[in-house]
């Protein structure tokens, strides 16, 4: 494993057993001097964030003093680009919803779990993610076929691709449970390629002979020919292996010497592979081999074949056959369509080709995962593998049907998208792997395994900004954790973007988690409030219902009574008591701050037209604000104060005696309560109160004259 | 995967990333804090961090930043190596430009605070801190949009039994961390382990609020019978998902320990705990730990300069998952 990659897979969480030797990477920071502290704080999901501070240095121009790196930890396969995994990760939401969604309206029909079409679902589900996980198409396919191409591929096979059609085809196609062994026949020419990374397959001799085709003259006479086609004869890639006979010197029309007889025995050969029986449904369109459904018919036809394979291998034309190379060739490929053993052995590369010439040739029957993996063993024996392959502990952890090696596998090498989703595949239909996974454990802290691995593929989709917003999916799926990794994963989001902000809050209307958007609604109205965006603040503390922030601002808003404002601020004030509105608990103060605001309003219009009228309306607001019992006691000196200009119009008194009277009682009372305790004096001038009381006389004199 | 944020001037010694890791408080010797601002949040490729604000807070070093909880705005706690807490807040005031802002100071030279932790419990900010005497104070802030008027609500030795006292108690370090539960309605725990001089004070200490007695009880004690003696370097509550008890780290010159709590009391009021690991790893002193948002995974980091991170098996058996070392 190498430890300069940390997204290899290799910090898959959860694996099953502890590994001895610890892995240690490298934390590349690039700092001049020695680092002297580090600092650790985690992001969301698994990424952490990591401080390294070298050691302060005398001199302040010595470079960087210290260096933030983040690391991503756990991301899964190597081999799938971030873009490429992005579109897997999307594309798997629907399918895994789907079945999820169909889990939980059977289990409301019946109270069993288990269910005897559930594989269906669950295959239907395998091909939609499967469908996901095709590799780059490759360059299409040339118009004029060129004759020489052995080797055809569509698309770039892919581990993960590979992997995930293996699970498919031992835990959930019961279908295709009686002819399992071509599946695997299948699912090898699929994937040969891929082993080719760590040992030498059949797929990478045939490229290689491919590409020096061009430079052999005499095909036949070329020993690798022979070996290749053997090779590929072996696992069943019976159209290749057609396909290069024909390519045999002796189909060529011009010849020196007479080579019909040998002509014969190649074509007998061919006629032979192309109609060797398999036992299955239908092969893909244009491929070689009879098909047989049912065992006799199968049986039947394996039997005549094996027996015309016996008469052509006992026939005298062998002798007339002066083509040494073609003669033995041909016979060995014989031998190999026969089920020899050695010449199968030599035929195939490594256990996997070998296992499946097994099934083609020796035991077509196979059926039973015992008997498959005491097959594999004597394979592995036979051929022991030059370097292990990231498939290979997958294939063997599934015959030896433990699912513990299989999820440790998958997880180590395809991290926690595959462990997240193939777990669906490992339950269906064995109630031994859905007892294992579904088991509660306290050592997981009262979780199911199968719930496990849905956090921790939840915590990858949360560490990424796009793709937390599908960890939902996945989180709600989990009974007993998932809400409450949510709810974390929720809280963490930032409220500065108003997008982001409303879409936190959809989601948490989505899964009713209405303490949470409250509590982001609340943080949202004190960002905003904090920032100057008071509106803003005082919408989003309503609608998180704080009444704590809301009575604390309204508490501002009467601080600001009494108090020269401006313009500017006036209109933002007045329109803050708008949105306060009248629904907020302290209905009271804000009636009282709804009176003052229409009294400070008509003010404003008197500071700034003098008109009579506005005077004589302010008035009005004074009286009543005066008047009206809600109006803080506080307040009173502050409001009179504000309307010293009314107080002294000039052109005439504004005040009747009555409502003189009424503001000097106030004035009276006032006098009174400050000789009780607590009683705080307003901020006003120190002359505040005699020019009241004076402009008050001066009114009431002018009054009386009037009236 | 590892990716490089941001480089930090020379002298920069601690830093601390808001809730939502969009921002970013570094601290530094000559006591100035910096905050750094993603420029975008919602793009992956970009995250650029630039500077936005700069201040000199305070003459010494700062050697631990703590950002308030979101619900109050965006601020921070500088705690300086000479014990003096400065509390600072984004604002707009009056019609003065965003700026960052003192509003508060605690500590002094002869009570140096060691460690805070900010909580919410019964819909009130706390704020917990230690003191170098071995004290640990609960303040709560009266004013939900004010920063600026604190009350000092609780203040206690951190030792089980009471009725003793250590005058002469002298602390190095201290470490706090509070229950992570978002249930802002309900009161709060928090847990707190001194590195001192004072044997009593230092073993970790769950403390609860008693309702009824309105006063802070200590619930349960971390640490087996032959070592609550030891110094404790740091101390980290686990974020409880769903669990049916608490995951709590403590690291002391021995190694680090993993704990269950229990979540019911027993009659006297004890929660239950059991020590699950005793992991080995740093050499030398841990300076931090931290648990990841689904309480299962722990990083730390401490003297070896390395930073390693821990998680329990599917058998419950803790080991250290991995580890990453500083090179140049």
């Amino acid at each position: 494993m190498s430890p300069d990659a940390v997204g290899n897979g290799a910090l898959i969480p959860f694996s099953g057993e502890t590994n001895d030797s610890l892995a240690v990477y490298p934390l590349h920071h690039g700092l001049a001097r020695p680092i002297s502290r580090v600092a650790l704080s985690w992001s969301r999901g698994n990424s952490l964030r990591v401080s390294l501070f070298a050691e302060p240095s005398g001199s302040f121009d010595t470079g960087d003093g210290a260096k933030v790196i983040e690391v991503k930890l756990g991301g899964g396969d190597p081999e799938i680009d971030d873009a490429d995994w992005r579109r897997i990760a999307y594309g798997s939401v629907a399918p895994f919803a789907l079945l999820q969604s169909r889990r939980n309206s059977l289990s409301a029909l019946s109270k069993s779990s288990y269910h005897l079409d559930w594989w269906e679902h669950v295959l239907q589900y395998s091909k939609d993610i499967s469908s996901l996980l095709t590799g780059p198409k490759l360059a299409p396919n040339p118009i004029i076929e060129d004759p020489n191409e052995i080797v055809t591929k569509n698309e770039e096979p892919t581990c993960l691709k590979a992997a995930w059609e293996l699970m498919e085809i031992f835990y959930v196609d019961k279908q295709s449970q009686a002819w399992l062994p071509e599946k695997l026949v299948d699912w090898l020419a699929d994937y040969d390629s891929l082993f080719t990374s760590t040992q030498e397959t059949i797929h990478g001799k045939l490229v290689d002979f491919q590409n020096d085709l061009v430079n052999i003259q005499v095909i036949e006479d070329d020993p690798r020919y022979w070996e290749v086609m053997s090779s590929a004869l072996s696992v069943g890639w019976l159209d290749i292996v057609v396909k290069m006979l024909r390519l045999h010197g002796s189909y060529q029309i011009d010849q020196l010497s007479k080579r019909e007889l040998e002509n014969g025995l190649v074509e007998a050969v061919a006629v032979l592979i192309s109609k060797m029986p398999r036992l299955r449904p239908e092969s893909a369109a244009g491929n070689l081999g009879e098909c047989f459904k049912s065992k006799p018919d199968f049986t039947k036809a394996w039997e005549k074949w094996r027996s015309q394979i016996t008469k052509l291998d006992c026939s005298p034309y062998w002798i007339q056959c002066d083509n040494q190379q073609t003669r033995e060739g041909l016979r060995n490929m014989l031998q190999v369509m026969l089920g020899n053993t050695e010449n199968l052995c030599t035929a195939s590369c490594y256990w996997i080709e070998l296992y499946v010439s097994h099934f083609l040739y020796i035991r077509p029957f196979t059926t039973g995962i015992e008997s498959m993996y005491n097959l594999a063993q004597k394979c592995i024996q036979l051929k022991t593998p030059t370097g292990t392959h990231r498939l290979t502990g997958l294939m063997i952890g599934i015959l030896a049907e433990n699912t513990e090696v299989v999820i440790a596998e998958i997880s180590r090498e395809f991290g926690p998208w595959m462990v997240a989703h193939a777990v669906e595949l490992l339950t269906s239909g064995s109630e031994e792997a859905e007892i294992l996974l579904h088991d509660e454990r306290y050592n997981l802290g009262g979780i199911s395994m199968v719930e496990l691995h849905r956090l921790a593929y939840a915590q990858v989709l949360s560490s990424h900004a796009l793709t937390w917003q599908i960890a939902p999916i996945y989180l709600t799926s989990c009974m007993k954790q998932g809400m409450g990794l949510l709810e974390n994963l929720l809280y963490r989001q930032s409220v500065q973007h108003n997008n982001l902000l409303l879409k936190n809050i959809e989601i948490c209307r989505l899964y009713e988690l209405d303490h949470i958007s409250s509590n982001i609604m609340k943080v949202a109205g004190v960002y905003h409030w904090k920032h100057g965006r008071k509106g803003a603040g005082v919408f989003w503390l309503q609608q998180s219902q704080d009444t704590n922030c809301l009575d604390r601002i309204a508490q501002q808003l009467f601080d600001s009574v009494g108090k020269s404002i401006s313009d500017e601020s006036f209109k933002q004030w007045e329109g803050l008591i708008e949105l306060l509105g009248s629904e907020s608990k302290p209905a009271g103060g804000l009636e009282f701050l709804h009176k003052y605001r229409d009294f400070k309003k008509s003010l404003q219009m008197v500071y700034s037209g003098k008109s009579t009228d506005a005077a004589r309306q302010a008035v009005g607001s004074l009286i009543l604000l005066m008047k009206n019992p809600s109006t803080p006691q506080r307040f009173w000196l502050p409001l009179l104060f504000d309307s010293l200009k009314l107080l002294n119009w000039k052109d005439s008194p504004l005040l009747s005696v009555s409502e003189t009277n009424l503001l000097l009682n106030k004035l009276q009372e006032l006098s009174l309560a400050r000789q009780r305790p607590h009683f705080t004096e307003p901020n006003l001038p120190p002359q505040a109160l005699s020019s009241i009381r004076l402009a008050l006389a001066t009114n009431l004199g002018r009054a009386i004259l009037d009236e | 995967m590892a990716k490089e944020l941001l480089s930090l001037d020379n002298g920069t010694i601690c830093s601390s990333w808001n809730y939502s890791d969009t921002r970013l408080a570094t601290g530094s010797i000559d006591g100035t804090l910096s905050i750094f601002d993603l420029r975008d949040s919602t793009s992956s490729t970009s995250n650029s961090l630039r500077s936005t604000f700069k201040t000199k807070v305070h003459e010494g070093n700062i050697v631990k930043i703590v950002w308030l909880l979101p619900e109050y705005g965006d601020a921070v706690a500088c705690i300086s190596a000479d014990g003096i807490v400065s509390l600072l807040e984004e604002i707009v005031e009056d019609s003065k430009p965003l700026q960052w802002k003192l509003c508060k100071t605690f500590g002094s030279s002869a009570s140096k605070v060691l460690d805070v932790q900010f909580g919410i419990s019964l819909s009130r900010l706390k704020m917990v801190a230690a003191y170098s005497d071995g004290h640990v104070r609960v303040f709560e802030l009266l004013d939900p949009l004010e920063l600026t008027n604190w009350q000092l609500q609780a203040e206690f030795q951190n030792v089980i039994e009471s009725v003793s006292s250590f005058g002469k108690a002298l602390s190095l370090s201290a470490s706090i961390s509070l229950n992570p539960q978002k249930g802002g309605s309900q009161e709060s725990s928090f847990l707190v382990g001194f590195n001192s001089n004072t044997p009593e004070l230092n073993s970790s200490k769950v403390w609860e609020f008693d309702q009824a007695h309105q006063r802070w009880l200590p619930v349960a004690e971390l640490a087996l019978s032959e070592d609550k003696g030891d110094q404790v370097y740091a101390v980290a509550w686990a974020p409880n998902i769903g669990r049916p008890y608490e995951i709590i780290a403590v690291a002391t010159h021995k190694g680090l320990s993993i704990w269950h709590l229990g979540l019911n009391p027993d009659h006297t009021g004890r929660l239950s705990v059991e020590r699950v690991a005793l992991l080995s790893g740093h050499e030398g002193a841990v300076w931090q730990m931290e648990w990841d948002m689904s309480g299962m995974t722990l990083a730390t980091t401490g003297d070896d300069g390395m930073v390693r991170l821990w998680q329990s098996n599917l058998n419950g058996v803790w080991h250290q998952q991995a580890a990453f070392e500083p090179t140049s």
